[in-house]
């Protein structure tokens, strides 16, 4: 590839002490590569030797020495390519001297002597140097057109604050709301809870405050009555076509072919042009996805605040409360709109309800809440509660709950509620809610005052959660070829979101973040800081795209996507696999690249039967090439040959999960090389099977966990992964291999302290299965 | 345990602990860690968790007639370790001063004992009183002893030929009696009147909650069983147990053996007086007169370190209630010695004077023994006894 190599042997750390540094430099000096040692390469002297070097002409670096994890902003050099040779945390510091003493003097001439420490070394600095051999420096992707308005839905107060918060750094934004007046459900309330310090007593809403401020914000267009029909494009040239709410237009978004509409009438799978055709009919009237609106207007990012709506209550799962029977039993949504009108009154006759029972969880024999609720349910029943305390000077308020959440500082107004000699709390599991005579009888057992309780009530409250308005409608209406939502949402319930714990505001399309409570159920004080979020998060994306570098989580990344379309069999397989819909086909199947929706993550690359999808520094052949550089120990060189295995692993976790366990000096099985991934969803199979034909003992993955609880950074890489390994299982037996020499583990970052033991047991197993039968061919 | 409860939260019942220290009532949360801390609590229902929610939610009648508000002796372990800064010690003490109101008749005495603002009537009820009896005395002593004549009996207890100074030349000690024995009485009957119906509810109240395995009351198996943890109670074997405050201990048992000290010479001296027909002065070389003098101190000592030990701790809350009886005791005490002192100093009408006041001190303890916070020493004995009775463990 005409890459101009350099390799540096660090020999600090231990480095020194337990590999022969002699042998190892012995590596490049016979490809006749420059190479350098040094105790501290980290150190302003070892830096400026290896510049000296890129300033000489060298563009590819091998730094053997710790992980990738460390020192990564020491060893930066521009338009140069660099490779962290790991030997610290993944050579040095797992397998002790102790444990595999080093040669001898005696034993240093023999051939046939094994030295696992030694052999690692070597094969990791063997492996960096195929792969500098097969990158390249990689050349930002820049879009022909840009924009940097950002585009807000939804005109509540998270709309209205990341609208603020956007245009007081200097953003262009629009808020598009489908009611005729912005303010939300927010506007319909009597008070709300508290938003800053102290958080103890209830305050008016915000609602109008904001409205005033956005429309006092020249930078802020507010465009009410309004809805978006799509969204076309990319980040940095999303072209929007706006319409009146109902309005039937040929910028509304197609939805993609259901699935049983792809086969004939004998189940047999259509031809790509066969289906273009039927997807055509199926969306008549509307332009596909690829054809722009000329009229659309261009933005460069999104933020989803489109909200919620109170859960409809089933009348027949929750008959025990009442519910449908009794006309005082109320929701809290129905409860804030008699309250936002004056004092509470009762449903049924208009008299005054000085005794409401608020029920926070349905009971029935379970303690779950009340469906879609959170925190926030819980807070609006101490609001609420402090309602009839208001109106009546002898009102009573009482609260089942389950749970009583009240998220930081929530808690001085929970406390400072408490305080109200008319609030009264228990928890305990609501038996029933029956009519006796005028009043109410709630029921409710194992409270917190023992025995079966009872209260009498005027009116009965139930704490409904907030359903995210993405629970049944698309909302953003991309025009993907995935289709005009966000796919898999069922496992969020509905709500618009990409990975809850490590990823706020992402949403699983690259350029559209949520904020407040289509993301989670939130107070007004959590929406707006989550719009604060969101607003950065668009911010942040469009500084991104527009020097053509990945947004998150591969932040900074320059490589993408690159396609070899003449061997392209169409066969869709990168679109439909694409975690973010970054991919759309044409009407022949071929995949059309929006390099900015890109998360970089590879699984189009893994996903490739033809293999023509790599990045500059990340590709079949590169991971192929490192693989090929191992040195598979035969009958040949050795009387008793070791293992050898490759290990597959995900640099977002596993990966890091490997280098505590190398801190911590674990011990871990000297037959394994490791091979960062950017995600096991790039995993190609043509890389296990190579390393299976070059005699490998066995083949493993170590990612993230992948279903509902998922820890993958991109949503769906594991799971492809393990997908794809059950495939391989088949091909592997038509070989007469055992199908457990490749097996695929998931692991947390927190759970370094297993690792040692998963490997340990695999090479186990394959020793007791045998050696590889094609070893040595 | 199956039956329903239905719950009828009394907003006054609040407002009335809340005045009477138990402020801090509505910041529990229901941890549970004031029933794990308490040394005393049993493990069965233990207190005074359970107690902190009746108590937030007004619930009145789950807590006057339960028996376990006496078996807690305000040591304080709870509020210490309480992460809400409940004080559940407090709750439990204002609980208690509702409940000695509850059980006392009339109340509208016992509303005015644990009123601020009616304690200058309490005082001038007795001082006038005691005032009019010394007029009596010193002014009309020639007519009484005509009136006491006809009946034989000698009117003048304290006339030694007017060399040696008597109190009941200023007070007859036949007006001092004739004031306290039958306010005792009567102090006895409302603690018996009280007594019977508080003792019928704990019972109540314990077969409710499953903190007795015995179905009927029987009255003399409680009787026996309270005399058996008087040991207990004199040698404070519970309130040792305290760690907060375990120093009160030995105050409050200093305070305990004066009174039960001055009883005992009381009780004595009045049989010699009455049935002996010896009036005082006694001689400072009896050993009846050793004993009073002692409790006299015990009495003062005790309840000046409970006074210290109330001013240094922030964390306890102290109201009317109890100062009012910490400042009766120590009165009490004071002028008693005080008044023995100044006789025996020949101070003659400074110590018509302090007895004068040592009178009302007694009159009040009398007079409003079942109604003040001193009522505890009757509550807490037939509550623990209830407790040893009922196998409350």
């Amino acid at each position: 590839m005409g890459n101009k190599l350099g390799v540096y042997i660090c020999t600090g750390c231990g480095i020194g002490e337990a590999i022969d540094i002699e042998k190892l430099s012995e590596i490049p000096e016979e490809e006749l590569i420059n190479f350098k040692t040094h105790s501290c390469f980290c150190g302003q002297e070892g830096v400026d030797i290896i510049k000296k070097d890129v300033e000489g002409g060298t563009n590819a670096v091998s730094i053997v020495g710790c992980s990738r994890r460390v020192n990564f902003d020491v060893f930066k050099f521009d338009g140069c390519v660099v490779d962290r040779v790991n030997i610290r945390e993944s050579v040095v510091w797992p397998m002790s001297r102790e444990k595999y003493p080093a040669p001898t003097e005696e034993e240093k001439g023999k051939e046939d002597f094994i030295d696992p420490i030694q052999m690692a070394a070597e094969d990791y600095l063997r492996m960096s140097i195929a792969r500098l051999e097969k990158v390249k420096v990689p050349e930002p992707y820049k879009p022909d057109s840009f924009s940097r308005k950002i585009l807000v839905m939804g005109g509540g107060v998270t709309g209205m604050t990341a609208a603020l918060d956007a245009a007081k750094v200097g953003f262009e934004v629009t808020i598009v709301e489908k009611g005729a007046a912005l303010g939300g459900y927010a506007a319909k309330l009597r008070k709300q809870m508290p938003v800053k310090d102290p958080f103890e007593s209830l305050i008016p809403t915000v609602v109008d405050d904001l409205v005033q401020k956005v429309s006092a914000e020249p930078k802020i267009t507010v465009k009410t009555g309004t809805v978006v029909a799509r969204i076309a494009g990319q980040p940095g040239e999303f072209t929007v076509t706006f319409k009146n709410p109902g309005e039937k237009i040929e910028f509304d978004v197609p939805f993609p072919l259901p699935d049983e509409m792809k086969v004939d009438e004998n189940g047999k799978e259509l031809d790509n042009e066969a289906q273009h055709v039927k997807y055509q009919e199926y969306n008549k009237g509307k332009k596909d996805i690829l054809t722009l609106d000329p009229n659309g207007e261009l933005y460069g990012a999104v933020v989803l605040a489109a909200g919620w709506r109170p859960v409809e209550l089933k009348s027949a799962e929750l008959a025990h409360l009442g519910v449908g029977s009794i006309p005082d039993v109320v929701t809290n949504d129905q409860f804030e709109q008699i309250a936002a009108k004056g004092k509470i009154v009762r449903p049924s006759d208009g008299k005054e309800a000085k005794n409401v029972v608020f029920i926070q969880s349905p009971g029935n024999g379970s303690d779950n809440d009340f469906d879609y609720c959170g925190s926030v349910t819980s807070m609006v029943s101490l609001k609420q509660a402090k309602y009839v305390r208001e109106d009546y000077a002898d009102g009573k308020a009482y609260i089942i709950y389950q749970h009583m959440k009240t998220p930081g500082l929530q808690e001085n107004f929970y406390k400072s509620m408490q305080q109200d000699p008319g609030v009264f709390m228990t928890k305990g599991e609501v038996v029933g809610v029956s009519q006796s005579g005028k009043g109410l009888l709630v029921d409710a057992k194992n409270t917190l005052l023992g025995e079966n309780l009872q209260v009498k009530a005027d009116m009965v409250v139930l704490a409904t959660g907030m359903v995210p308005v993405t629970v049944d409608d698309p909302v953003v209406n991309l025009a993907y070829r995935q289709g005009p939502g966000f796919r898999d949402n069922a496992i969020y319930d509905g709500y618009a979101d990409s990975n809850f714990i490590c990823f706020p505001y992402e949403t699983q399309r690259t350029g559209i973040y949520a904020a407040g409570c289509i993301r989670r159920s939130m107070t007004i004080e959590e929406s707006m800081e989550d719009a604060t979020g969101a607003a950065l998060k668009a911010i942040q994306c469009i500084e991104s795209a527009n020097r053509g570098v990945a947004v998150h989580p591969r932040s900074g990344d320059m490589t993408f996507p690159d396609f070899f379309f003449q061997r392209c069999t169409q066969c869709k397989r990168c679109t439909e696999e694409c975690p973010f819909g970054a991919l759309d086909d044409d009407a022949k199947g071929t995949p059309k690249p929006n390099p900015t929706r890109c998360r970089r993550c590879g699984t189009c690359m893994g996903a490739c039967p033809e293999r023509i999808i790599g990045f500059a520094d990340y590709n079949i052949d590169s991971i192929g090439s490192q693989v090929k550089a191992i040195k598979v120990p035969s009958e040949d060189d050795f009387d008793e040959p070791p293992l050898r295995f490759i290990c597959l692993i995900c640099e977002n976790d596993a990966y890091p999960a490997l280098d505590i366990a190398g801190m911590n000096r674990m011990d871990i099985a000297p037959e394994v090389r490791f091979i960062p991934v950017r995600c096991l969803g790039s995993v190609n199979v043509i890389w296990i099977k190579d390393a299976l034909a070059q005699g490998m003992d066995g083949v493993m993955l170590l990612g993230c966990k992948h279903g509902d609880n998922y820890q993958c950074h991109f949503v769906k890489g594991s799971e492809l992964a393990s997908i794809r390994m059950k495939k391989i299982g088949d091909a592997l037996s038509s070989l007469a291999l055992e199908p457990e020499r490749v097996a695929m583990h998931e692991i947390g970052i927190d759970e370094y302290d297993k690792l040692p033991k998963i490997i340990g047991e695999f090479v186990e197993m394959v020793d007791a299965l045998g050696p590889n039968p094609f070893k040595g061919f | 345990m199956s039956e329903k409860y239905l719950a009828q939260p009394d907003l006054d019942f609040i407002h009335e602990v809340i005045g009477l220290g138990g402020d801090t009532l509505k910041k529990c949360f229901q941890c549970a860690t004031c029933s794990v801390a308490c040394p005393i609590a049993p493990e069965n229902s233990p207190f005074p968790r359970k107690e902190m929610i009746a108590a937030s939610w007004g619930l009145k009648d789950k807590l006057i007639g339960n028996a376990d508000i006496w078996l807690c002796h305000e040591c304080g372990d709870c509020t210490t370790l309480c992460p809400r800064g409940a004080a559940p010690g407090d709750v439990m003490g204002a609980i208690r001063s509702i409940a000695i109101s509850e059980y006392a008749q009339p109340k509208v005495l016992a509303k005015a004992v644990n009123d601020r603002s009616q304690l200058p009537k309490l005082i001038a009820v007795p001082a006038i009183w005691l005032a009019l009896m010394a007029f009596i005395t010193v002014f009309m002593g020639d007519f009484m002893a005509k009136i006491f004549n006809v009946f034989g009996v000698h009117w003048y207890h304290g006339d030694h030929g007017g060399e040696v100074i008597a109190h009941a030349n200023f007070i007859s000690s036949w007006l001092v009696d004739a004031t306290f024995v039958p306010l005792l009485t009567a102090s006895l009957v409302v603690f018996a009147l009280g007594l019977k119906r508080f003792v019928s509810d704990i019972h109540e109240n314990a077969v409710l909650n499953g903190k007795t395995d015995k179905a009927e009351l029987n009255f003399k198996e409680l009787v026996m069983s309270t005399i058996r943890v008087i040991p207990t109670i004199l040698l404070h074997k519970k309130f040792n147990e305290c760690g907060e405050n375990n120093s009160r201990a030995t105050s409050h048992m200093m305070l305990l053996y004066g009174f039960v000290g001055c009883a005992i010479v009381t009780g004595i001296f009045f049989v010699v007086l009455y049935i002996f027909g010896i009036p005082g002065p006694y001689s400072q070389l009896n050993p009846v007169k050793w004993l009073g003098n002692v409790s006299g101190i015990l009495i003062i000592l005790g309840a000046t370190l409970l006074i210290k030990d109330r001013m240094a701790k922030k964390s306890e809350t102290s109201t009317f209630k109890d100062w009012y009886l910490l400042a009766l005791v120590a009165g009490l005490g004071i002028t008693g010695l005080l008044s023995e002192m100044t006789r025996l100093g020949g101070a003659k009408y400074l110590t018509y004077l302090v007895y004068y006041i040592h009178l009302i001190f007694v009159f009040n303890l009398f007079a409003f023994l079942p109604f003040s916070k001193m009522a505890h020493f009757v509550y807490r004995t037939v509550a623990l006894g209830y407790a040893e009775y009922a196998n409350r463990k």
